[in-house]
C-alpha cells in the first residue's frame, strides 16, 4: 500500500514529474560523462599512445630536431644487451581520409620483436614494396574505412608535398589500442625519404634482450652517447607530453567538476521537490501506522529508480555528447602537442559505471535531506499546513556572519598562489562563493518577504504581498529551490563571463598582433591536427616571388627549459622588425623586434614569463642539441596559444641548432600597394602540382584563429547552455512543488473572497519573485566567480592575462529568461489553483 | 657448399622476382680469380654469401659440444644507391645463426639475428674476413687467426673462440668454382678451411667454460645456385682420424635421387684436394628421427662409401634432435648437427639436411 500510495499513484498521476526528474539526472550525468570521455579520449589516449607505439622498447634516445643516424653504429657495444631500433615518426595528412595519420617508420626486418602489431601469424608483406619501395602497412579498420586493399595507392601530404604510398599489407588491430587504427607503418628508410629526413632519425629505441639490468644498460648507453643525449624510458616522453597537457587536462577536469556540480544541483532540486510534494501522503501514512523505515525505504527506492534510469540515459547521452566534444578537445590537444589524438570515443564500461554511480549516489544523497525533513515531522503535524515561518533575528545575524566569513575565505583563497601550477585555491574560492548562495538563499527570501510587508509594499497589491508571504511560509523549501536556481544561474554567468572575456581578448590580440598580409600553412592544418611542417622550398619560392624581406617563416621545436617542456621557436626578426608581429603590451611590436634583431635577443610569451618568473632584461639559457644558447629577453608578448611557454629567437639562431626541416607556417608581409588576393594566386600558382598548401589573407587568418578559439571553447559553451537549461528546469520543478504544496492555502484565499485573477496573480508573482531573487543572487555571485576564473584561474593555469569583459547582453538575457521561465512555469500551477473548487479542496485537505 | 641460407630463403620467397632473375648481380660462371686476403672478405656484387663455421669442442672434464656460427649476406637490390636514397635502405641484409649442441645433455639451443647492412650495426669488409651483426663478429687477423664472438643472453648461449687453420685453404669444385646446376651460372665460389684448431670459451645456460676442439669453415658466394627439380640437399663434412677431410653434398631431386651435380672433395692430410663426382660416393640412410614439432623425418644414421679412396663409414648423429625450426622468424626449417663416424677410420664432423620439411625448390 505504501508503495502504491507513495510511488505508483504519484507516478501515474503525474508522470511528467518523474520524467523531469529523470531528465534532470540524465542531463547532469551526461555533462559529466561527455566531458570526461572526451578529455580521456583526446588526452589520455595521446599520452598512452606514446608507450603503446614504443612497444617492447624500454629505453629510447631522442632529441628535439632528431638524431643523426650515424648514432646507430655508436650504439653497437650495447647491441648484445638490447635490440637497437631506428624510428622515424611524423604526422602526415592522409588525403583519402581528410585527416592526419601517424606515419611510423620502423625497421620492418626487426619490428616483430618490438611491436606486437607486427608480430603473430601475419602474412609477410611484400618486402619488395616495403623495403625497397614506399609500401605501408595499414590497419584493417583504416583499410575498411577507406575501402582499400593491398596493392592500392594512398596519397599523403608531407609538409605540403604530396606523395604516394602503396598499401603493402593490411594488419589486424583487434584487441590493440586505438592508436594503431590510424597509423601508416613503413620501413624506416622509406619513411626517411618520404619525410625528407634522409640521414636523420627521430629516436632510437632499445629493446632489452632477456633479463638485462635496465639501469646498467642505461648507464652503458649513456656512456656511448654524445653530450646532451641520454637514454630514457618512453614513459619520460609520455610525462613530457602529459606536462604539456597538464593545464588543459586540469581545465577539463574542472569542467567535469562543474558539470558534476550542475548535475548535483539539478538532481537534488528535482528529487527534493518531488519528495516534498508528497509530504502530505507521507504524514498520512505515518499516521496510519507506517514505520519511518518503511516510508524511508520507499522514498529511497524511488530515488534509486530515478538514479538508475537517469544514470543509464545520462551515460548514453554522455557518450553521444563526448563525440561532439571530442572535436573540440582534439583540436586543443593538437595545438599543444604534435601528434594525433584519438578521433573517436570508445565505450568505456568503467566510465559508464562511474556515470551510473554518480547518478545513484547523488539521487540517494539528494533524497536524504528532504527525507530527514519528512521523518522529523510527527505523523499528525505533517497533515497540517505549516504556519508562516519568519527567521529570528538571531538566526539572521548568524547567517549574515557565516556569509561574511565565506566571502572573506573566498577572497583570501582567490589571492593564494597556484599549487603545482594548478589553480586549486582559486577554484575552491569559486566553490565557496557558490556554496554561499545555498547558505544565503533563506536569508534572501526572508528579506524579500519582509519587504513584501513593508508599508510601501501596499502599492504593489495584495497578490504580491501574499506571494511574498507564501515564499516566506515555505521558506525552507523555497530557499532550497532559490539556492539551486541561483547556483545554476551563477555557474552560467561565470562561464559566460569567462568566455566573453576570452573572446574579447583574443579578438583584440588578433587585431593588434596579426599584421601579415598572407599566412601560408600545409593543407588541412586548419583541421587542427598537426600535419607536419611546410617544405623549406616553399619559403624559397615565396622569397623569390615577393622578395626576401617579405617572408617570416616560423620554426619551432619542443625543448626542455629547466626540465620542463617549452616551445623554442625561430622567426625572421629581420622581417618583423619592419612590420611588428605579436603584441607587447604598452610597446610597439616592431620596435621590440628591431631591438631583438640588433641585439640578438629573445622574446618570450606571457605564459613562459609567468611560469618561469622571467621578465625583460633576464637571460634565458637553453641546452640544445649541439650547444648552449643564451639570450637576453627584450620583450614579453601576449599569446593565447602555447600555455606551456614559448621563446622566440631569430631564425638564424634557431637554424644553428636544428636542421632546416621547414617552418611550421609562414607569414608574408607584402610590399605596400600589393593586392593580397593577387599575391595568393601567384603563390598558389607557383607551387601548383608540387605542394598542397593553404594561404589565408589577413581577414581569413583572424577568422581562423577565432574559429580555433570557438572550437577550443565549444565544450565550455555547451556547458553554459546545459547550465542555463538546468537553471530553467530547476525553477520549473521547484515552483510546481511549492504551488502543489499550498493548495489549501490558496483555496482559503479563494474562500475568503479572493478572485481567480488574484489567485492567478499571486501564484505567478510568487514564481516571479523566486526567479528574480535567484537570478539576482546568482548573477552577482556568478560575476564574482567569473572574475576569479578570468583573473586568477586562467592566469594560474595557462599564464594568460585576459581583459575582464562582462557579457552584459548574455547576463540580461539570462536574467530575463530565468524570470520569464519562472513566470511561465508559474502559470500552469496558477491556473490549477485558480480553477480549483475552494470548498472541495478545503474538505479534502481537512 | 650448400649451406643453408635461411635468410636467403625467406627473402627470396618474399621477393620472387629477385630469386628468378640475376638482374644486376654478378654470377659465378667460371673459376674465380682469387686474391687473398681480399677474397676472404665480402663480395657484395653477388647476391648471396656466407661464412659458415661448424665444430666439435670439449671442456676440461671432457663434456662435448657441437657449435655452429654462420654469417649470411643477402642482396635485395643490386647496384649503387639511387640519388637521395637513404643509407638505411635494405639493399643488403645480414643474418647470423648461432647454435650449440649439448651432446651429453642432449640439448640443442640456437639463436638468430637479422639486420640490414646500412646504419653500421651490421656489415662486412671487402678487404678481409670481417663481418658483424650487432655485437656478433667473425674477424680474421693478419696472422690468419679467426676470432668469433657471439652471445645470446635470452637463450643463454655464447661463443668466444679463436680458430687457427691447420691445413691450407681448399678451393672446392673446379679451383673454387662449385657448379650446382645445368646452367653455368648455377654455381658459387666455394672455399673451405677443412681442419681448424679451436680454443676459447663456450657459454651454455649462461655459464662460460673453456673449451677446445676442431672446426670447419666454409666461405661461399654466388648469385643463383640450385637447378630446377632439386628439393634440398644433404651435406657432410668430416675430419677423419687418418688426417684426411671429407666433404660431400648430395643434391636431392624430387624423385629422391641424387642430382648429377652432387659432388664432394677429399682433402689429403697434406691439404691436397681431390674432387669427387656423384657416382664416386654412395650414401645410404639407415635410421630416421621424426621431429615432434614439424613432423619432418630426418635420417640420423648413414652408411657412406667412397670406394676409390677406401672410405667405408657408418655415420651417426650425436644429437638426433638438432632441428632448427625457424618457422616463426625466417620460415625455414632444417637440421644441422654434430656427427661421428666409425668404420674404415674414426671421424667427426657436421651434417646439414634441408628440404625435409618442405621443398626448397625455387627458393635458392
Amino acid at each position: 500500500m505504501i508503495l502504491k500510495a507513495l510511488l505508483l499513484r504519484p507516478l501515474l498521476r503525474r508522470p511528467w514529474r518523474f520524467l523531469v526528474t529523470v531528465v534532470g539526472v540524465a542531463t547532469g550525468v551526461a555533462a559529466v560523462i561527455s566531458t570526461i570521455a572526451a578529455s580521456r579520449a583526446a588526452i589520455a589516449s595521446f599520452a598512452e599512445g606514446i608507450e603503446e607505439v614504443a612497444g617492447a622498447a624500454r629505453l629510447e634516445i631522442a632529441s628535439p630536431g632528431g638524431l643523426p643516424e650515424t648514432l646507430l653504429a655508436e650504439l653497437r657495444p650495447v647491441s648484445g644487451d638490447a635490440l637497437v631500433v631506428p624510428v622515424v615518426e611524423e604526422t602526415v595528412l592522409l588525403l583519402e581520409l581528410g585527416d592526419g595519420v601517424r606515419l611510423l617508420g620502423v625497421d620492418l626486418l626487426l619490428d616483430a620483436e618490438v611491436r606486437p602489431v607486427l608480430s603473430g601469424d601475419r602474412e609477410l608483406p611484400d618486402l619488395d614494396a616495403t623495403l625497397l619501395g614506399f609500401g605501408a602497412l595499414v590497419s584493417r579498420r583504416l583499410a575498411e574505412d577507406l575501402d582499400i586493399a593491398a596493392g592500392d595507392a594512398l596519397s599523403v601530404s608531407i609538409g605540403g608535398r604530396p606523395r604516394s604510398v602503396e598499401v603493402a599489407a593490411v594488419f589486424e588491430a583487434d584487441g590493440l589500442s586505438a592508436v594503431w587504427e590510424r597509423v601508416l607503418i613503413m620501413d624506416v628508410a622509406a619513411a626517411q625519404e618520404l619525410l625528407g629526413r634522409v640521414g636523420r632519425l627521430d629516436r632510437i629505441e632499445l629493446v632489452p634482450r632477456g633479463s638485462v639490468d635496465l639501469d646498467e644498460l642505461r648507464v652503458r648507453t649513456d656512456a656511448l652517447l654524445p653530450d646532451g643525449l641520454a637514454a630514457s624510458p618512453p614513459g619520460e616522453r609520455r610525462r613530457f607530453a602529459e606536462q604539456m597537457l597538464a593545464s588543459l587536462r586540469f581545465n577539463l577536469v574542472a569542467l567535469s567538476a562543474i558539470s558534476l556540480l550542475v548535475a548535483g544541483v539539478l538532481i537534488a532540486t528535482t528529487l527534493a521537490t518531488s519528495v516534498v510534494q508528497r509530504l502530505f501522503v507521507v504524514s498520512l501514512l505515518r499516521s496510519l501506522g507506517a514505520s519511518r523505515a518503511r516510508v524511508a525505504s520507499v522514498v529511497l527506492l524511488e530515488a534509486l529508480g530515478i538514479g538508475i534510469v537517469g544514470g543509464v540515459l545520462g551515460v548514453a547521452g554522455g557518450f553521444v555528447g563526448a563525440r561532439l566534444a571530442l572535436a573540440s578537445v582534439r583540436f586543443t590537444v593538437a595545438s599543444v602537442v604534435r601528434g594525433i589524438p584519438a578521433s573517436e570515443i570508445r565505450f568505456d564500461p568503467q566510465l559508464a559505471a562511474l556515470g551510473l554511480a554518480i547518478a545513484v549516489v547523488t539521487a540517494l544523497a539528494a533524497a536524504v535531506l528532504p527525507l530527514m525533513e519528512i521523518m522529523s515531522v510527527p505523523p499528525l503535524q505533517g497533515l497540517r499546513t505549516a504556519p508562516p515561518q519568519r527567521m529570528r533575528t538571531r538566526s539572521r545575524l548568524a547567517t549574515v556572519a557565516v556569509l561574511l566569513a565565506m566571502a572573506a575565505a573566498a577572497a583570501a583563497l582567490a589571492r593564494m598562489p597556484a599549487i603545482d601550477d594548478l589553480p586549486i585555491p582559486a577554484l575552491t574560492a569559486a566553490l565557496v562563493a557558490m556554496a554561499a548562495l545555498l547558505v544565503g538563499s533563506g536569508l534572501l527570501l526572508d528579506t524579500l518577504a519582509r519587504l513584501g510587508h513593508a508599508p510601501f509594499a501596499r502599492l504593489r497589491g495584495a497578490a504580491l504581498q501574499l506571494a511574498a508571504a507564501a515564499l516566506s511560509a515555505g521558506r525552507r523549501r523555497a530557499a532550497w529551490a532559490a539556492g539551486s536556481v541561483a547556483v545554476a544561474v551563477a555557474l552560467a554567468v561565470a562561464i559566460a563571463t569567462m568566455v566573453s572575456s576570452f573572446r574579447a581578448t583574443v579578438e583584440g590580440w588578433t587585431t593588434s598582433g596579426m599584421r601579415a598580409d598572407l599566412w601560408v600553412r600545409p593543407l588541412a592544418a586548419g583541421t587542427g591536427v598537426w600535419v607536419g611542417r611546410l617544405d623549406p622550398e616553399i619559403v624559397t619560392i615565396a622569397e623569390e616571388l615577393f622578395g626576401p624581406e617579405t617572408a617570416d617563416p616560423f620554426y619551432s621545436q619542443t625543448v626542455a627549459y629547466q626540465g620542463r617542456p617549452v616551445s623554442f621557436a625561430g622567426a625572421a626578426f629581420d622581417v618583423v622588425r619592419f612590420h611588428g608581429s605579436v603584441p607587447f603590451p604598452g610597446r610597439d611590436s616592431a620596435e621590440v623586434f628591431d631591438r631583438a634583431w640588433r641585439e640578438r635577443a629573445a622574446v618570450v610569451n606571457e605564459p613562459f614569463a609567468t611560469r618561469f618568473g622571467i621578465g625583460e632584461g633576464d637571460t634565458v639559457r637553453f641546452e640544445l642539441p649541439g650547444g648552449v644558447l643564451e639570450r637576453e629577453v627584450v620583450g614579453v608578448f601576449r599569446d593565447y596559444s602555447r600555455s606551456h611557454g614559448l621563446v622566440v629567437v631569430d631564425r638564424s639562431d634557431f637554424l644553428r641548432f636544428f636542421p632546416d626541416a621547414g617552418p611550421d607556417d609562414m607569414a608574408l608581409f607584402l610590399p605596400p600597394e600589393s593586392d593580397a588576393g593577387v599575391a595568393r594566386e601567384r603563390l598558389l600558382e607557383a607551387v601548383r602540382g608540387r605542394f598542397l598548401v593553404e594561404a589565408l589573407d589577413n581577414r581569413e587568418l583572424r577568422a581562423a584563429v577565432l574559429g580555433a578559439f570557438e572550437r577550443t571553447f565549444s565544450i565550455t559553451t555547451a556547458l553554459y547552455l546545459v547550465t542555463a537549461v538546468v537553471a530553467v528546469v530547476a525553477v520549473l520543478t521547484v515552483l510546481l512543488t511549492l504551488v502543489g504544496e499550498r493548495r489549501r492555502e490558496l483555496a482559503t484565499v479563494r474562500a475568503v473572497g479572493g478572485s481567480r485573477g488574484q489567485v492567478l496573480a499571486m501564484v505567478v508573482s510568487e514564481a516571479g519573485l523566486l526567479g528574480l531573487a535567484a537570478a539576482a543572487a546568482g548573477t552577482v555571485v556568478g560575476i564574482a566567480v567569473g572574475v576569479i576564473l578570468v583573473k586568477v584561474v586562467n592566469l594560474q593555469s595557462f599564464g594568460w592575462s585576459l581583459e575582464l569583459v562582462l557579457p552584459w547582453s548574455s547576463l540580461v538575457t539570462m536574467a530575463v529568461w530565468v524570470v520569464a521561465t519562472c513566470l511561465v512555469a508559474g502559470l500552469p500551477p496558477a491556473l490549477v489553483a485558480a480553477r480549483m473548487q475552494p470548498a472541495a479542496v478545503l474538505r479534502e485537505e481537512g | 657448399m650448400g649451406r643453408l641460407i635461411l635468410i636467403v630463403a625467406v627473402l627470396a620467397a618474399a621477393v620472387p622476382a629477385a630469386a628468378e632473375s640475376t638482374d644486376g648481380w654478378r654470377e659465378i660462371t667460371s673459376p674465380p680469380e682469387l686474391v687473398f686476403p681480399r677474397d676472404h672478405g665480402a663480395h657484395p656484387d653477388t647476391r648471396s654469401e656466407w661464412w659458415y663455421v661448424t665444430g666439435i669442442v670439449a671442456d676440461d672434464p671432457g663434456r662435448r659440444f657441437g657449435f655452429q656460427i654462420t654469417f649470411f649476406r643477402q642482396g635485395l637490390a643490386a647496384g649503387p644507391p639511387a640519388p637521395g636514397e637513404s643509407a638505411l635502405r635494405a639493399r643488403q641484409v645480414a643474418a647470423a645463426h648461432l647454435a650449440v649442441a649439448d651432446i651429453d645433455g642432449a640439448r640443442f639451443l640456437h639463436a638468430e639475428r637479422l639486420r640490414r647492412s646500412g646504419g653500421g650495426l651490421a656489415g662486412w669488409s671487402e678487404a678481409d674476413l670481417d663481418v658483424w651483426l650487432d655485437d656478433w663478429t667473425m674477424q680474421r687477423d693478419p696472422g690468419g687467426v679467426i676470432s668469433i664472438r657471439a652471445r645470446d643472453a635470452e637463450v643463454g648461449i655464447g661463443l668466444s673462440l679463436e680458430l687457427r687453420p691447420e691445413k691450407p685453404l681448399v678451393r672446392q669444385g673446379d679451383a673454387g668454382y662449385s657448379r650446382k646446376g645445368p646452367v653455368a651460372g648455377n654455381a658459387s665460389a666455394y672455399l673451405s678451411w677443412t681442419r681448424i684448431a679451436v680454443a676459447g670459451t663456450l657459454e651454455i645456460d649462461g655459464r662460460s667454460r673453456p673449451v677446445d676442439g676442431g672446426a670447419w669453415l666454409d666461405h661461399e658466394w654466388g648469385t643463383s645456385q640450385l637447378g630446377a627439380g632439386v628439393v634440398g640437399w644433404d651435406w657432410f663434412s668430416l675430419r677423419l682420424d687418418d688426417g684426411r677431410d671429407l666433404m660431400v653434398y648430395r643434391l636431392r631431386r624430387d624423385d629422391g635421387s641424387a642430382d648429377p651435380f652432387s659432388s664432394g672433395t677429399i682433402v689429403a692430410a697434406d691439404g691436397t684436394p681431390t674432387r669427387l663426382e656423384r657416382d664416386d660416393v654412395e650414401i645410404e640412410p639407415l635410421e630416421w628421427w621424426t621431429s615432434p614439432s614439424t613432423g619432418a623425418r630426418y635420417p640420423t644414421r648413414w652408411r657412406l662409401l667412397v670406394p676409390a679412396h677406401s672410405i667405408d663409414l657408418e655415420i651417426r648423429a650425436l644429437l638426433p634432435a638438432a632441428e632448427l625450426d625457424g618457422r616463426a622468424t625466417t620460415g625455414v626449417v632444417y637440421w644441422e648437427g654434430p656427427v661421428e663416424a666409425t668404420g674404415s677410420t674414426r671421424a667427426e664432423g657436421y651434417v646439414e639436411l634441408t628440404g625435409y620439411a618442405g621443398s626448397l625448390e625455387g627458393r635458392f
